[in-house]
């Protein structure tokens, strides 16, 4: 029984009105067609073009275009994007605000972008900060948060989220002796400090949907940092402990709440944290293959499980 | 023919359709429970993640197993003993995956999805090395050697029709890249050859959909269809499929040698002929992944134009088609807008489904994910002469060196 003639059941039972039976009844024959994601598609491609154009054009003719140009170029079309989101903004709100138009969201997406690259021109030609880049790359992070919140605009805000990982890259690469121990120490400290501005931020009710997008990406960070620790040769187990706690805390977090995907990273970086330690030593490729299919049936029955008490669909 | 009932698999569809409609508050909550009891649904279906999980260690349980198999049971196994074995493991896959659903009434859980995949991977590596020579021979014209890539598009077109796997039809044609090369060593011939047979498949799915217009298969055939006009666009457009690209991307020299003049300026008007044509097909039919596959196309006729052509890019070429994207997009939108309702011809830029704020939300987050990846320097980088890595790419790969 399609769709249709279900519908056409409903309504002769009353289960749904005329108007509605109208209604779904179109829907489900596409009539209206939404384009919405097809025009929100085309126009993320179209800045992610345009700026990338841009940074090339800037880099390959800054010598005959001259920096007076280039800035006041960049200046310019910087100038329009922001006049443009600060004069339609709608009046701010701790909750999740719908943009005002369709480009609004793209226009603020492109302002971002154009600010980066004209950021980047002006300290390699000018050198005002003489090589401390990471300064610039704070400074980022902390107006693409507030541009952000301003316009509840999460594109932005991985932007910010970005910019703040490459502070702690940048911040390290000074040191005169860095090596993966720091790097990894500062990945945690990282996703920490995001995770646990989200989650106060998300407390207060400040654009509480964000939540999501600092959760997502403090937990692959996370994940790949602690991983790292577990890949080394020595004081492993100590990475490995703090592994399999985090990975307890994500399925217990995406059971409670519902984000499967938590459960996926739980399920997958644990995996491949545990077989890399007791794997490593072994020299046996009976044994190792033997391992991979008495592991995989215990995972896949717990991960059966999961899905049929806490992932069904249907 | 299909493991799965009629009734089951619109019942899902259903379902699906109210999820979305009481999320948009079309449906009230009483409406919904009682529509919802009406479409009830013996198969067995999970999230995405969960999915995507269950297929992974499916994969490594499998693969590990008939690598166990081997190890214990042979101690140097001859190449024919492999190749007969794998195709028995191929076989007892299949049989598992039909199991999986048949007992266990699994429908997109990952599981039955990748002992499918299993199988069709067994039995091509299985053939291959029981009856030919090695799993790493390239193809070359003459003899039997096209049953292997045949075997696996056949099964997996099989796996398609039986399961219903959008992605096994992306599969079969795939397979269908390696036939022309056992069949003919000229470069055009190939082209033609693949580019016929997607045709063929074009025709065979047009011919059949309209009859389920408004059923759950509609969804399935349209993925097929987008993915063969993908398929004979990709293969007709030789500075995508000839692998020239790569070489010549950026500079002037043409991919003019190992095809004839004339077949060459053919595919460079077909390139231009084709995204239009599909296009109209996809909104005449208000098909979304054919629209989609028709804006894809056309994008990358635009960008490969001049490679064709043989001229010289310019580093405002992205900026142009960025331009030119947006453009359009705000043309369209526009357009949409003047119309009583914000409808015209059917189309309206409107958000009308929670689908789209649920992909949109995994873009985010997606981008939300590379972008730390892509802008975070490397340590070496210092000094005067450090390569800025911040701020311009978020995503999208655009880099200032300046």
């Amino acid at each position: 029984m399609t769709i249709l003639t279900r519908l056409e059941q409903w309504k002769e039972h009353g289960i749904i009105s005329s108007e509605q039976h109208a209604l779904l009844a179109g829907l489900s024959r596409g009539e209206p067609f939404s384009i919405f994601l097809e025009l929100n598609i085309l126009l993320y491609a179209g800045v992610l073009a345009f700026v990338a154009g841009l940074g090339w054009t800037v880099s390959t003719w800054s010598q005959q275009l001259g920096d007076a140009v280039v800035l006041t170029l960049l200046s310019t079309m910087l100038a329009a994007c922001f006049w443009y989101c600060f004069s339609l903004a709608p009046t701010w709100s701790p909750g999740e605000t719908p943009p005002p138009g369709l480009v609004f969201d793209y226009v603020l997406y492109l302002g971002s972008l154009i600010w980066s690259v004209e950021l980047a021109y002006f300290e390699t030609r000018f050198h005002l900060l003489s090589g401390q880049w990471d300064f610039y790359l704070l400074a980022t992070a902390g107006l693409f948060s507030f541009l952000a919140y301003r316009f509840d605009n999460r594109f932005v805000l991985s932007l910010a989220l970005s910019a703040l990982a490459g502070w702690f890259g940048l911040t390290i690469s000074h040191w005169p002796s860095h090596q993966d121990a720091t790097y990894r120490q500062y990945a945690i400290l990282y996703s920490l400090m995001v995770g646990g501005v989200g989650a106060a931020l998300q407390r207060r009710g400040l654009k509480p949907h964000f939540f999501g997008t600092y959760l997502n990406i403090a937990a692959n960070v996370l994940f790949w940092a602690l991983l790292s620790g577990v890949f080394n040769r020595e004081g492993n187990l100590v990475w490995l402990l703090c592994l399999l706690a985090a990975c307890g805390a994500s399925l217990a977090w995406g059971l409670k709440r519902r984000q499967f995907s938590f459960v996926a990273y739980a399920a997958v970086y644990g995996y491949v944290g545990v077989s890399a330690v007791l794997i490593r030593d072994m020299n046996d490729g009976t044994a190792v293959l033997g391992y991979f299919v008495f592991t995989g049936v215990a995972m896949l029955v717990m991960l059966f499980q999961i899905a049929r008490r806490f992932g069904r669909e249907a | 023919m299909r493991a799965y009932s009629a009734s089951s698999e619109e019942a899902l569809r259903t379902r699906d359709l109210l999820k979305d409609w009481r999320g948009e508050g079309l449906l009230t909550a009483e409406q919904y429970q009682r529509m919802e009891q009406e479409t009830v649904c013996e198969l067995r279906r999970t999230n995405i993640f969960l999915r995507l999980v269950l297929f992974l260690f499916t994969l490594i349980i499998v693969g590990a197993a008939v690598g166990l198999f081997f190890a214990v049971f042979f101690s140097h196994p001859g190449e024919q003993t492999i190749g007969i074995f794998l195709l028995i493991f191929a076989a007892l896959s299949y049989a598992a995956a039909e199991i999986a659903v048949s007992q266990a009434q699994l429908y997109r859980y990952g599981i039955e999805e990748a002992l499918a995949a299993c199988s069709v991977g067994f039995l091509c590596v299985g053939m291959q090395v029981a009856f030919f020579s090695g799993l790493f021979s390239s193809p070359t014209p003459g003899g039997t050697g096209y049953l292997v890539p045949a075997a696996g598009a056949i099964v997996s077109l099989w796996i398609w029709h039986r399961f219903g796997l959008p992605y096994a039809s992306l599969g079969a044609m795939i397979f269908v890249v390696w036939l022309p090369g056992y069949w003919t060593s000229s470069p055009s011939g190939q082209h033609l050859i693949v580019a016929a047979f997607y045709s063929a498949g074009l025709v065979t799915v047009a011919a059949v959909r309209p009859r389920h217009r408004f059923t759950y298969l509609n969804n399935e055939y349209s993925i097929a269809e987008a993915f063969l006009w993908l398929g004979i666009y990709l293969a007709i457009n030789l500075q995508l499929s000839s692998g020239n690209l790569l070489g010549h991307w950026w500079g002037s020299s043409r991919a003019t040698t190992e095809f004839s003049r004339p077949f060459y300026w053919a595919t460079w008007v077909l390139i231009w002929g084709l995204p239009p044509v599909v296009l109209a097909r996809g909104l005449r039919r208000k098909d979304r992944f054919v629209i989609a596959v028709g804006a894809i196309a056309a994008i990358l006729t635009l960008v490969t134009n001049k490679p064709y052509l043989g001229w010289q890019r310019h580093t405002w070429d992205p900026m142009m088609l960025g331009a030119l994207l947006i453009g359009v997009a705000l043309l369209i939108r526009l357009w949409l807008a003047k119309g009583p309702g914000g409808i015209r011809h059917g189309f309206t830029a409107q958000r009308l489904s929670g689908k789209d704020k649920r992909w949109m939300n995994a873009g985010v987050a997606t981008i939300g994910l590379v972008s730390p990846n892509i802008m975070t320097p490397s340590p070496q980088t210092g000094g005067p002469d450090i390569h800025f890595g911040g701020g311009d790419s978020g995503g999208g790969g655009a880099t200032s060196d300046f």
